[in-house]
């Protein structure tokens, strides 16, 4: 990240200002969007190097069930179990840190797919227009209009039953995926990129008439140079925004999906811990705020993160 | 298509023309939404073996009878056509649990949504103008970090864990607001049962509003931002309007188109924001009857959710699109 950044700003001082150098320095004057960055960061801090300070391991270890056989089953918060115990007798503290790491997963694995597709679907309608573009506008509203948390919910119980393995095991590396939680994603995925199609789309329509893209095509450069050289990087920016904030969408949704009883029974993510305990939240108070609150925390980051892009990046936008 | 170019022409036959159009461009994604729907429901497993799980003695002739008598017996493109022509009918089927009408249980359970519903987006909206407004004429003021922070946290928020909070602490700790269902069955609150039903309302519309009206200030905010830099504004301002004049009547009615089609997408939010709400306070709406219908695979009760879910979506979208005509002439239709 600093490498690169160094690069910019030596690249910067040799032509001037790069855009990006410009919209880091914007970026550096907004508390709200630095305070985003710290909570982003931490998240991915107690995602990557969480394991190694959790009092206890994730849930498929049986150690996680430690507290369990010491007896120590709806503990509230104290000195030992900081965030208290769940009615399963695991800790809520170690299984918060662990959720890092799958809310993670979600949301940039979740992005990444919507971003894709809306990039296809969005530039293909923008470029070409005319039918090609109404056909895929009608395509999209039907996936923007109609209730997505309805389909997802029949979509993640079809495929998790048959998923066949709970983990797949990624070897030297010694990264388990969890598959359930794999198959939700995709589902997610599916239901979450029309909205980024559109944006997409209205950029391509808004780029596709200026100066340089017909300079371009005079000079018999091929749809797709115009379209992923030139196009493309302009409305960079906006993707990067867009990114940001689909990834705070994707967590919260999968803490939703979870929370009903849809996710994967074998990750432990912060929604899945809620509804765990939701039956019993009348005693166990600190095992629905905890989780909850990591999830706050972790979307209000991204947001956070979203609206400083948007600002740094677009600065039209803003006085 | 012509332009809509006042409010004459509003009403006029082009807007009737339009109308009558998106309504017909409805039918195809209903149809597709409804054959998805009834596709996936069949491939997410057999209602018979949910039977066959809760009653392990139950023998082979039972079974073929039930499966006769709801028709699950014919192959799947039968099944949907038999669904679709009695949907024409009006005739939603039996639940499979139960046997009960899905049309005699429908009613109550969009009347439970709808209430919920219009009494959230309208609170929501009516309170987030002055909030917005007042945000977006004083941008960067410690008034305004407030209340952006404010709404940003109700972004950032999960619907049903606030919901989750406000039972424990409103509920179970104070004792304030019943914590489920929409009538009080063991006691009436507030002494009264019309009190008893507002004091079910409290807790559920608080979240929906809560997490809706964060959405429209910041959407208020951020247009307005935009409005009151434009040069007509700046114009207004030169020709010694008032202040108030200039905002309400002026920037306002501006800035509010925009905040109005992003209403449309706000309330595919609440739709979608409602199940887990209504999942949480044990609403008796269509959102927790679809959870609850989904994990028992109760064919007949999902179709028919989906399906007024879709059209009150459809229906939504159109009525947003022509407040937005309405509200900005410049908008061509067609």
């Amino acid at each position: 990240m600093t490498s690169k950044k160094e690069q910019k700003n030596k690249n910067a001082k040799r032509r001037g200002a790069s855009q990006w150098a410009v919209a880091w320095r914007r970026f550096k004057r907004n508390r709200a969007a630095v305070v985003g960055l710290a909570i982003v960061l931490v998240v991915v801090f107690l995602a990557v190097f969480g394991r190694f300070f959790a009092p206890y391991p994730s849930r498929p270890d049986p150690g996680a069930f430690e507290p369990f056989y010491k007896g120590d089953v709806r503990v509230p918060p104290n000195s030992e179990y900081w965030f208290g115990t769940s009615g399963l007798g695991t800790d809520i503290l170690s299984e918060v840190i662990h959720g890092a790491k799958y809310s993670l997963y979600v949301g940039v694995i979740v992005t990444v797919i919507t971003i894709g597709i809306a990039i296809l679907v969005g530039s293909t309608a923008g470029y070409f227009g005319g039918w090609v573009d109404n056909v895929l506008m009608r395509f999209t509203e039907v996936f923007l209009v109609f209730p997505a948390l309805l389909f997802i919910l029949v979509f993640v119980r079809i495929f998790t039953l048959t998923a066949q393995d709970p983990f797949l095991t990624i070897p030297l590396l010694n990264i388990r995926i969890p598959m359930g939680l794999t198959i939700v994603i995709f589902v997610l995925a599916i239901f979450s990129w029309a909205g980024n199609a559109r944006m997409v789309r209205g950029e391509f329509l808004r780029l596709r008439e200026r100066e340089f893209v017909e300079a371009e095509k005079a000079l018999g450069a091929s749809q797709s140079r115009i379209i992923f050289r030139h196009i493309l990087p302009n409305i960079l920016s906006s993707i990067i925004v867009v990114a940001s904030l689909t990834i705070a969408y994707a967590i919260l949704i999968e803490a939703a999906v979870s929370f009903l009883g849809f996710g994967d029974p074998n990750t432990t993510t912060w929604g899945q811990i809620l509804q765990e305990n939701f039956a019993d939240m009348r005693i166990v108070w600190w095992a629905a705020i905890f989780p909850g609150l990591a999830i706050l925390f972790t979307v209000f980051g991204f947001n956070l993160l979203g609206d400083g892009l948007s600002d740094a990046l677009n600065p039209r936008l803003r006085d | 298509m012509s332009a809509v170019s006042n409010v004459k022409g509003f009403f006029g036959s082009s807007m009737v023309k339009y109308v009558i159009k998106r309504l017909i461009y409805m039918l195809p994604v209903l149809i597709g939404i409804s054959i998805l729907t009834f596709i996936t429901l069949h491939a997410a497993g057999d209602p018979l073996n949910i039977i066959r799980l809760g009653r392990p003695t139950v023998d082979q002739a039972t079974l073929d009878a039930v499966a006769a008598y709801y028709g699950l017996d014919q192959p799947i493109p039968i099944q949907y056509l038999t669904w679709l022509s009695n949907i024409l009918r009006g005739d939603f089927g039996n639940s499979l649990f139960g046997g009960i009408p899905v049309n005699l249980l429908i009613g109550n359970w969009f009347w439970e949504t709808v209430k919920l519903m219009t009494i959230s987006i309208v609170l929501a909206f009516i309170i987030s103008i002055p909030i917005g407004v007042y945000s977006a004429r004083k941008p960067y003021s410690k008034t305004d970090y407030a209340i952006t922070s404010f709404s940003l946290f109700g972004v950032s928020m999960p619907t049903f864990w606030l919901g989750l909070i406000l039972i424990i602490v409103f509920s179970f700790t104070l004792g304030w607001f019943p914590s489920e269902g929409s009538t009080g069955v063991i006691k009436v609150w507030w002494g009264h049962y019309v009190f008893d039903k507002i004091a079910h309302l409290v807790l559920p519309v608080a979240v929906l509003v809560y997490v809706s009206l964060a959405q429209n200030i910041r959407l208020i905010r951020a247009n307005m931002l935009e409005v009151l830099r434009s040069d007509y504004i700046l114009a207004a301002r030169a020709s010694g309007l008032s202040e108030r004049k200039i905002t309400y009547s002026y920037a306002l009615r501006n800035a509010i188109a925009p905040t109005i089609t992003f209403l449309g997408i706000a309330l595919g939010a609440i739709i979608a924001g409602a199940p887990m709400t209504e999942y949480v306070f044990n609403w008796p709406g269509l959102g927790r009857t679809y959870v609850n219908a989904t994990t028992r695979l109760d064919f007949p009760v999902v179709m028919g959710i989906v399906m007024i879910i879709t059209v009150m979506a459809l229906l939504a979208n159109l009525i947003v699109d022509l407040i937005y005509v309405y509200l900005d002439p410049r908008v061509r239709i067609g």
